[in-house]
Parts: structure tokens; sequence; C-alpha cells
């Protein structure tokens, strides 16, 4: 899974969000590192869709505009619970191996 | 920020590139977005969201619809590089003109100003060709993406073109006086071999020539 498709299914994990809350959201998970654009965003959450890891949760009229509201699907909790495990293991066994090289000062 | 019509159109523009369904569902969205992360006072759309919007559009229309196997859709990135080389190619072409007349007066001397004009002919063509071989790269990834049986020969045979065109411009010693657009040439007949073989793997051989339904 590619960095911004697990960052956007974390911004979504706690509740649902619109597009430009999953733009705030994502810059603020990463740490200002990852900052989506609209472009890649739409793209992004057009596949996600397609997939059935996210659905739209509902919609709103805001000064005129559409406000879509996107949450995770079941099968979405699945998808993310499975690679932030697996990302998980892979840097637990980094970090013991630090330890052991002596490459960490903690 | 404050709202802006120029700017708003200039997003609309850049939308225009999407396939229609999915502008119908979404362009009001993305407007609404793309506004609001506008800069205060913004009034024409920067080259990097342009970039951006762009490489969505060529994302959503060169999606496939199904799931390709992994050598399919390593073939789809390069056929994309290979439309990026040849925008490179024309960029090449474009910028090292004047560098091009001095190289061959430095080989030939006596090099006359008609077979100089000769030579800008043939640069003009190439260079309105260049918009067309763009397309032909985006177009086998998008046939080869839909699992197309003709666009992996098609693909071979575009890769025959370019080795033969590649050659060609060996013989006429292009290599010597251009060689910038020469390691061009190669670098998409590479991609074009690698590309090939990769639609003709075993795997991918399935994906394009799925079980005939039993009646």
């Amino acid at each position: 899974m590619q960095e911004a498709t697990f960052l956007i299914l974390t911004a979504l994990a706690d509740g649902s969000q619109h597009g430009y809350g999953i733009i705030t959201e994502v810059a603020q998970i990463s740490g200002g590192r990852v900052r989506l654009r609209a472009g890649t965003l739409y793209t992004a959450l057009d596949r996600l869709r397609a997939d059935k890891l996210i659905e739209v949760d509902r919609e709103e009229i805001v000064e005129g505009r559409l406000r879509r509201y996107y949450r995770l699907t079941p099968s979405g909790i699945t998808v993310l619970s499975a690679e932030a495990a697996r990302l998980h293991a892979n840097a637990t066994v980094a970090l013991k191996r630090l330890r052991l090289a002596g490459g960490m000062a903690t | 920020m404050s709202y802006s019509p120029e700017l708003e159109r200039g997003y609309r523009r850049l939308l225009a590139c999407y396939p229609r369904s999915f502008r119908r569902e979404n362009a009001d969205e993305i407007i609404g977005v793309l506004l609001a992360t506008a800069a205060e006072d913004q009034r024409r759309v920067g080259p990097a969201e342009s970039a951006d919007l762009i490489r969505g559009a060529l994302r959503m229309r060169l999606r496939p619809p199904g799931r390709p196997p992994g050598a399919v859709l390593g073939a789809m990135r390069l056929m994309c590089a290979g439309a990026v080389a040849s925008v490179a190619l024309l960029i090449t072409m474009v910028v090292t003109t004047g560098d091009l007349k001095s190289a061959i007066l430095a080989l030939d001397p006596a090099f006359t100003a008609a077979q100089w004009h000769g030579v800008l002919v043939e640069l003009a063509v190439r260079e309105w060709c260049a918009p067309l071989v763009v397309f032909v790269w985006l177009w086998l990834a998008w046939a080869n993406g839909r699992g197309r049986n003709w666009a992996r020969l098609a693909l071979g045979a575009w890769f025959i073109f370019l080795v033969l065109n590649t050659l060609s411009s060996l013989a006429q010693g292009v290599a010597l006086v251009a060689p910038a657009d020469f390691a061009v040439g190669v670098v998409e007949c590479l991609i074009a071999a690698t590309a090939t073989s990769l639609v003709f793997t075993r795997r991918s051989w399935l994906y394009y020539q799925p079980e005939p339904v039993r009646y």
C-alpha cells in the first residue's frame, strides 16, 4: 500500500471527513511531511471507493458548494488494520535490531 | 481566501481533462477543495497544481477496469515513462537547435545554408510529430491496461519502429552532432523493449487471453 493511501485511510479511521478535512488530517498525521493536492486526493478516493474500502457517509451544501463526507467501510477497516499491523511489526523488528547493534541512543 | 472567478475558471479548464462521468460526480466538490487550499489572493492556477490535476486526469483515464498482473502494470508505467521521454526529447530538440548548427559545422565546414535549411525542415517535422508520439505511448498504455490482445502486438511493432528510427539516426550521424537527442531515442527503445517483454510474460498472457466462457 502506498503511503498516501495509508494516510488517507488513517485520516478516516476515527470518523468521516470531507476532502479538505482529509488533506489537513493527512498533513497533521505525517507531521507536515505529506501535503496532498486535490488531484492526487480525488484520484485516490475514486480508487478506494471502487475497491470498496471507503464510502460516502453524507453530503452537505456549504456556501453553495457540495461537501461530501467519506468513511471507512468494514473492508477498509480490515485492510487498514492489517497494513498498520504489518508496518508495526516491521518497525518493531527494525528497532530491536538497531538496539542489538547499538545503533540507537535509547 | 478571497474568491476569484478567474481561478475557478482555470481549475474547471484543467478538470475538463478528467473523464466525463468522474467530472459529473466530483467536479464541484474538487473545485471547493481547490479553492479552499488556494493561497490568499491567488488568481491563477499554479504549475504544481496544474501538474497534479493533469497527472490525476491521466491516471483516471489510463486506469484499467480490472486488476492486471504486476507485469502489465509495470509495462503501463513504462509506457507512461516513454511518453515523458518523448516530451523530454521534444524539449531537447527545441533547446539544442542552436548547438546543432555549430556541431554540424565543426564536423563539416563545407555545410551549406541550403543543407542547413533541410536539417531545419527535418527538425520541424520531428517536433510536430512529437505530440503524436506521446499520444501513441499513452494510447498503448491505455489499451494494454484493458487487456486488448492487439495492443501488445502493437507495442511490439512500436518497439521495432523505434529501433529502426534510432538506427536510421545513427546512420545519419545524429549521435555525433546531437548526442542528447540520440540518447533519449535509445532510452525510448529500452523502455519499449522492457515493456514489450513484460506484456509477453506467462502471467500477462492469461490477462490478455482469458479462459473462454463455456456454456
